[in-house]
């Protein structure tokens, strides 16, 4: 029997948890947290009030033939296969999965700390969320600035997400005549892979809003309420909405060479091994694959991992699949892979049923009982197969 | 006592999304001036992106080649 460590209770980990449970494995869970956030409604809580139930009990999400421990990492001895928890306790392990998130830390970028005490953000939890909706409801007009504080960003399509609803919200209020939105962003458009954002360039410019490329945000100043670029660039605003940025765990590795600089783990971007280390993997947003960080990745690759321990030859293909709100009722998906870049993608209104209907399978996806719908729905919408349609098709 | 000059090297290659750019964008805020970003990538658009980018940060290219693997740009950070 060997023993299985996976490390962080969010979506990969779960997945993971539960695709091994109840096999011949010993598996244990070890994470921070108890209370299982379903990250994506942060969205709409922040920006359009919503209240809804998005925190579960992991020890009801987990299945029981799994060892549930609430334990924060804090040393991981990749060579002595050893990890230490904040207890004091100490665990072994055969084969080792870490999947421990993001962290953030608003304090890398100067004048953050205060935005955030002021007006919250969308992307770090239930009461900063909001934060940012009370903000927004006392907001009268003026110039709303958002974007990334650095480039990586947990879930690539929530800045566009955003700022779309912003007009939507700002629309209804009949205050979107007084209102200047600006999406700034580090890359050299509104959404960084060219496919999809031939699709959301027309929305942006057809609803007024400004995008400001090649912003990477350096400091805020919140006396004269300026945001600067590195490029040397400014912005003057009135609410700002800004995107934290995003590290690896807080965990101290032995050896240190396992996480890049920003403290994401080295990860081989097809057998998901962290460098180095035959029987440790690295999944979710805590790897620094070269894909988005994003719940959907997280599960494909949870399968890849749970694969790959049963014995069997797995191989991750970089699968994205990103649903984004546009804001009109209508939605599309940020479809690509390693071998085949991002699709244009039409935006419908099923595209948007899709995106909340998969929200509300949240729950059930974790314990994998839908898996066979996920696999099919994964097939049918390949990257591969989708742009050899938009050829034939002569689009 | 100054930090000296450091060569940094992006593997780029096979990068969907959020794409190559998101790499550079990333290795130029962790890069100080005088230091040399090496980056490799697949992505057809990553040549228009970096001549853009070099461009608007007034970072120069060094060299920027397409090879039947990669395309491979190289520039030097001389401001930021
Ligand atoms: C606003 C927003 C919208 C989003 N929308 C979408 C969407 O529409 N579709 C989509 O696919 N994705 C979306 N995402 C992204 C998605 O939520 C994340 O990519 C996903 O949760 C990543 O899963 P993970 O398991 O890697 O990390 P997480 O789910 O963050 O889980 C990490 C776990 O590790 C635990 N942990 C952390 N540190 C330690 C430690 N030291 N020791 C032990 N445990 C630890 C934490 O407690 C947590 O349980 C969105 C995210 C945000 C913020």
């Amino acid at each position: 029997m060997s023993r299985i460590l996976i490390l962080g209770g969010g979506s990969a980990g779960t997945i993971l948890a539960n695709q091994l449970g109840g096999r011949r494995d010993s598996v244990t869970l070890l994470t921070a947290s108890m209370e299982h956030l379903f990250q994506p409604a942060l969205l709409y809580i922040a920006l359009t009030g919503a209240n809804a139930n998005v925190v579960r009990d992991e020890r009801r999400l987990v299945l029981r033939s799994v060892k549930l421990v609430q334990e924060r990492v804090t040393k991981v001895d990749l060579n002595q296969k050893l990890v230490e928890g904040s207890s004091g306790e100490r665990y072994t392990y055969d084969r080792l999965v870490l999947a421990t998130g993001v962290r953030t830390d608003p304090e890398q970028i100067p004048g953050l700390p205060a935005v955030y005490r002021e007006f919250g953000n969308y992307h770090s939890g239930i009461a900063l969320a909001q934060r940012l909706w009370s903000a927004l409801r006392n907001f009268d007009g003026g110039t709303i600035a958002l974007g990334q504080s650095t480039p990586i960003c947990v879930c690539p399509p929530s800045p566009v997400e955003g700022i779309l609803l912003l007009d939507r919200l700002l629309r209804r209020r009949g205050l979107r005549h007084r209102t200047r939105l600006v999406l700034f962003t580090p890359y050299p458009r509104a959404y960084p892979a060219q496919g999809i954002n031939s699709v959301i360039e027309p929305l942006l410019k057809e609803r007024g809003i400004e995008v400001m490329t090649f912003f990477d945000l350096d400091r805020i100043d919140t006396e004269t309420k300026v945001i600067h670029s590195i490029e040397g660039d400014e912005i003057t605003y009135d609410l700002p909405i800004i995107i934290p940025p995003f590290f690896g765990p807080d965990i101290n590795f032995e050896p240190s060479e396992v996480a890049d600089p920003s403290g994401f783990l080295l990860t081989d971007r097809e057998t998901l091994r962290v460098k180095g280390f035959d029987s440790v993997y690295a999944i979710g947003d805590a790897s620094s694959l070269p894909t988005s960080k994003a719940g959907v990745g997280a599960h494909l690759e949870a399968k890849v991992v749970a694969r790959a321990l049963r014995g069997d030859r797995a191989i991750f293909n970089g699968r994205t699949n990103c649903p984004m709100d546009l804001g009109d009722g209508r939605g599309t998906f940020v479809i690509g892979s390693y071998r085949t870049p991002v699709v244009p993608y039409r935006p419908s209104r099923l595209n948007l049923l899709m995106k909340h209907a998969m929200a509300r399978m949240y729950w059930a996806s974790l314990r994998g009982t839908l898996e066979p719908i996920f696999d099919l729905y994964f097939w049918l919408t390949t990257p591969e197969r989708l742009s050899r349609r938009r050829v034939s098709k002569g689009a | 006592m100054t930090d000296a000059a450091v060569v940094t090297k992006v593997d780029s290659r096979g990068t969907a999304c959020p794409g190559p750019i998101t790499d550079l964008a990333m290795a130029y805020r962790r890069s100080k001036v005088g230091d040399t970003i090496e980056i490799w990538a697949t992505d057809p658009g990553f040549k228009p992106d970096v001549q853009a980018w070099a461009a608007k940060t007034g970072n120069p290219i060094i060299s920027l080649e397409e090879g039947p693997e990669k395309i491979t740009a190289v520039i030097r950070v001389v401001r930021r």
